[in-house]
């Protein structure tokens, strides 16, 4: 059994193998698949609570997997400010794999996405893949329009 | 201590099936193998070193950290694992997540390529639907 403590690790070199056979358009494939048979638990949370339903989901996410980092709630606005990626760091600091170079982007690729579908802007910015470093912010959209 | 965010059992669950439908059961296969070569070259390295001991110290902790209902023992030169309960099949289905339909062969897998590697053989019997399986290990020129 590949422990869930070993995912990180063998999540890297899934992207590694995917981009050598299939190129980068198939490591999207597999991110946009990740989102879209994946994270129902996440499309329910945003579903129930919106912006309080994003919070609760990282909260717990985000405290199983460790690392430091800060969530911030307002009303009409959920701001993920991550200031040491435990995912990030293990890829880059553990010496045990060759680091895909474009690791961080699978968050970039997985979340704002499905998150726009239920009317919200995004904006997401990696600041330092390495430092596993990178910040979310999510608005409600305008007064008057749907979503 | 390791953070152990279960969920991570589902995404691999979902890769497999991805990997199965784009390159098939080669596909899947060769992409564990190499793992053997990555991340489990640790493993590799110390079952070479100090034998079964190693690999029992390897499951003792992994077990532990996903709190898995298990029992590892000697049988003869054999290490036997007992998994009564996977903790990444009963956690998918606790959740409601899709089991891929050969997720329990990947343990195979990874186990034969570690121990390919050191000179050792791996043998695991599963039951996918009751989430349990017995793995054993032995030196290959035992």
């Amino acid at each position: 059994m590949i422990s869930c403590t070993e995912f990180i690790w063998v999540y890297n070199e899934l992207f590694r193998y995917l981009e050598v056979r299939g190129g980068e358009e198939k490591v999207r494939e597999f991110w946009q698949g990740i989102a879209d048979n994946f994270l129902q638990n996440l499309r329910e949370y945003i579903e129930q609570d919106g912006l309080e339903g994003m919070h609760k989901y990282w909260t717990h996410t985000l405290t199983e997997e460790g690392g430091r980092h800060k969530l911030t709630l307002y009303d009409d606005m959920f701001i993920i400010d991550m200031h040491d990626c435990p995912s990030a760091k293990l890829v880059h600091h553990s010496g045990r794999v060759e680091p895909y170079t474009k690791y961080c982007e699978h968050c970039q690729w997985l979340y704002p996405p499905l998150i726009r579908e239920y009317g919200y802007e995004v904006d997401y910015e990696i600041i330092s893949c390495e430092r596993g470093q990178c910040r979310m912010t999510v608005r409600k959209p305008p007064a008057g329009t749907d979503g | 201590m390791a953070n152990v965010h279960k969920d991570f059992h589902g995404a691999l669950s979902y890769a497999f099936e991805f990997l199965e439908a784009h390159y098939g059961d080669d596909g899947l296969r060769d992409f564990l193998d190499q793992l053997a070569d990555t991340v489990y070259k640790p493993v590799v390295l110390d079952l070479k070193a100090r034998g079964l001991p190693a690999l029992e110290d390897h499951w003792r902790r992994i077990m532990d950290l996903e709190s898995a209902e298990y029992a590892l023992r000697m049988d003869g030169d054999t290490l036997v694992l007992d998994l009564h309960a996977c903790p990444a099949v009963h956690h998918m289905r606790a959740h409601d997540y899709r089991v891929s339909d050969h997720f329990c062969e990947h343990t195979r897998i990874v186990n034969d390529a570690i121990c390919r590697r050191a000179g050792y053989l791996a043998t695991v019997e599963y039951d996918q639907d009751k989430g349990r399986c017995v793995q054993r290990f032995r030196k290959a020129d035992a």
